[in-house]
């Protein structure tokens, strides 16, 4: 029931996602796809881990289904983050740049 | 000496680490254009550098040189040539980048990223 | 006749600068630039396949080391640059051709900006040289900011100013990458420094090589508009005129599949390269896809798309074996025609209801079969749906993928797939068969007869490289084989 619930105010929520105006049938239902299409492609991701270590995947898959389905929605926040400020994009642009540097720098050579 | 070498390093570092400093905190955009700038500084400050050769000489063959003694002292010219390059396109950048500060600038009346730059999909309203 | 090797950079260049010389005469430069147009699929066709040595300096043989090196700026042209260089030279004179039927008078400048970008990824995809790659790159980067402002859609500029801001930070890394790579290899041959790289003449574990690979990696994210990129790169598809945008995104594929073979070139050999590029590839596929489900305005639905459609080219070069490049790059050129097919169509609708909220359109079948159609194959297409061109090039990354042993992988392609095919359906069933809403009012009820005569060329292309897709792949499986060697 708790699910369900979620699951409603989700449908909820997308209202705020949209530019103003009225929210249609289809909009509303590519949202739930979306939401379900993170989830699961999350996941799956997760399992590329196996190849490093079979226990670390395992975990990660488990730790991340239970933390991404019990945040739905999550499309609101990943739609916030990904909007069309300079702030934002320049802000995402020189983490990633920082994240590739320190990854290659100090774990280039372990993979 | 390489003591050069390496100032001409740390001080590329440095521009480069302004910069995105720049990028990410000044609001102001002609500042934060000038902060960018810096980045490119900064990589072109690198690329002179490696060209440098401690008490080098100018690489130009003149006729009477001896080419192994010109081989042995000459400083590397191909970075000279590159980092040529690299300013004239930075310049344009720069002037391409401004040129459409102006624009914006007449559109909103302020230099603040916050204001000129954010998110406009909101903005496009549904109207009736 | 490998003197045409250079002439199809030169030969859009000069027809660029002479269009914005004479920017005076309108029926000048429109001729000029159909016959221009016309000549640069051919260009590319009627040539031989080989190398070109700018200012005719011949490769030298070290005679201590014995290694081969190349003073001049090379240009190599085989069969995989020849067919690319063919598609973009298609699309431009089809641009070039929507674009003067559309308005009576040209304006040289905007036709400027089009045929320097042509030229700047055709010496993208045919340069041997990484600091020749670097200039174009910035080129590029120029060119597509002036297609975005030049268009005059609300918050053009905006956008224009966004990416041309973030570029100035993804190009001086960039440069600052190549600038390792030349502190460390005295040259900017990509030939020559990979004959280093691989005849161990380097530490490829050194922190530096590590380091350029990070740095030229961060500048290839932003020509390809992979994640963090991939909000501006949909961005200024939505913003640029439709045909514009359908010319943009070829060039930016064509700078991700130049810059990302150069790059393997020179780094395979460090498995931490294909992690990179199958990490990010995923990140696109699963950022580009699920936003594109939650978009209103179809130009921006499209944008998504083709950023999350970027995922696929990433997958197979990061899998890194034949099989998979040969998959990866037979996907960029499906996808360049693809998306451009979809640009165009949704253009004419923009061009005939002035709307671009897929909330207020509706029922447009009735008035546009023609472009309903048409559309409608080339989502089919996007999606992988055979017989279409589509479908092979995701069954071949499929099967790469499964071969190489990530399952994971293949189920994630099949995914995204799917996520594409509902984002397709959903949209042009709220635009073409959800019943007419009252205040839509159709002003233009003629689509640009040009804007059908593109489309139709696209789509034979795509319905002619779903049945034959040999003619393609046999040829870039062939230039594959000869870069892993």
């Amino acid at each position: 029931m708790r699910l369900y619930d979620q699951i409603f105010n989700v449908v909820k929520k997308f209202k705020e996602l949209f530019s103003p105006g009225p929210v249609t049938n289809a909009d509303v239902s590519g949202s739930i796809t979306a939401e379900i299409f993170i989830i699961v492609s999350i996941v799956i991701a997760a399992l590329l881990l196996r190849h490093v270590s079979l226990l670390l995947a395992a975990l990660a898959t488990l730790i991340l289904a239970i933390v991404l389905i019990n945040n739905i929605p999550l499309l609101p926040k990943f739609k916030i983050e990904q909007e069309d400020s300079l702030e934002k994009m320049l802000f995402y642009a020189v983490f990633v740049l920082g994240l590739i540097v320190i990854f290659l720098y100090w774990g280039g050579t372990l993979v | 000496m390489a003591e050069t070498q390496l100032a001409i390093l740390f001080t590329s570092i440095a521009l480069v680490v302004i910069g995105l400093y720049a990028a990410i905190f000044v609001d102001n955009i002609i500042k934060k254009i000038i902060g960018i700038s810096f980045i490119e500084e900064g990589a072109n400050l690198f690329i002179v550098g490696i060209g440098y050769k401690a008490g080098g000489i100018v690489p130009i063959l003149m006729p009477n040189m001896n080419t192994t003694w010109f081989a042995s002292n000459a400083s590397y010219p191909l970075p000279y040539g590159l980092v040529l390059t690299s300013i004239v396109i930075g310049a344009s950048t720069l002037a391409v980048m401004l040129a459409l500060v102006m624009v914006l600038y007449r559109k909103y009346g302020t230099l603040s990223t916050s204001v000129m730059l954010a998110d406009t999909s909101k903005q496009e309203e549904y109207d009736e | 006749m490998n003197e045409l090797i250079p002439l199809m950079v030169i030969v859009p260049m000069m027809a660029a600068l002479l269009l914005s010389a004479f920017s005076r005469f309108n029926k000048v430069i429109k001729c000029l630039a159909l016959v221009v147009g016309i000549c640069l699929p051919i260009i590319p066709l009627a040539s031989n396949y080989g190398l070109h040595f700018f200012g005719g300096y011949q490769p030298m043989v070290d005679n201590v080391t014995n290694i081969l090196y190349h003073p001049a700026i090379t240009y190599s042209f085989d069969f995989m640059q020849q067919i690319f260089i063919a598609m973009v030279g298609l699309l431009t004179f089809l641009v070039i051709f929507i674009y003067l039927t559309k308005y009576k008078k040209a304006s040289g400048s905007y036709l400027f900006l089009l045929f320097m970008g042509t030229a700047a990824v055709t010496a993208l995809i045919l340069t041997d040289d990484i600091f020749h790659m670097f200039v174009f790159f910035e080129i590029l980067a120029l060119a597509q900011v002036g297609i975005v402002a030049a268009s005059s859609i609300d918050y053009s500029y905006e956008m224009a100013l966004k990416y041309m801001i973030l570029g100035s930070i993804g190009s001086p890394i960039m440069l600052l990458g190549i600038g390792f790579l030349l502190a460390m290899t005295g040259t900017v041959n990509v030939t020559d420094i990979v004959s280093i790289v691989r005849g161990g003449l380097l530490d490829v574990t050194s922190p530096v090589f590590l380091l350029s690979l990070g740095l030229i990696f961060f500048g290839w994210l932003y020509a390809s508009g992979l994640p963090p990129f991939h909000t501006i790169k949909s961005g200024i598809y939505s913003k640029a005129e439709p045909h514009g945008a359908a010319l943009l995104q070829s060039f930016t594929v064509i700078s991700m599949i130049s810059i990302v073979l150069i790059m393997f070139r020179i780094y395979s050999t460090l498995p931490i390269f294909e992690v990179l590029i199958v990490l990010f590839s995923v990140v696109a596929m699963i950022l580009g896809v699920s936003m594109a489900l939650t978009q209103t305005d179809f130009r921006r639905m499209i944008g998504f798309l083709a950023v999350g459609e970027l995922g696929f080219i990433g997958l197979g070069i990061g899998l890194g074996t034949q099989y998979a490049l040969t998959a990866g790059l037979f996907q960029a050129l499906n996808e360049i025609v693809i998306t451009a097919l979809l640009f165009i169509g949704f253009g004419a609708i923009v061009h005939a209801t002035n709307e671009v909220d897929t909330r207020k359109l509706g029922g447009l079948l009735a008035y546009h079969p023609k472009v309903g159609i048409m559309l409608l194959i080339g989502g089919l297409a996007m999606a992988g749906v055979p017989p279409l061109s589509g479908f092979q090039s995701k069954l071949m990354l499929v099967q790469a993928s499964l071969s190489c042993g990530y399952p994971e992988l293949s189920i994630l392609t099949i995914m995204v797939s799917i996520a594409t095919f509902v984002v397709f359906v959903k949209t042009f069933y709220s635009m073409f068969l959800s019943p007419k809403p009252h205040d839509l009012e159709v002003v233009d009820n003629e689509v640009p007869k040009a804007m059908v005569f593109a489309m139709a060329i696209l789509l034979i292309v795509i319905i002619a490289l779903g049945l034959f897709p040999d003619v393609v792949t046999s040829g870039i499986s062939n230039y594959v084989g000869g870069l892993l060697l």
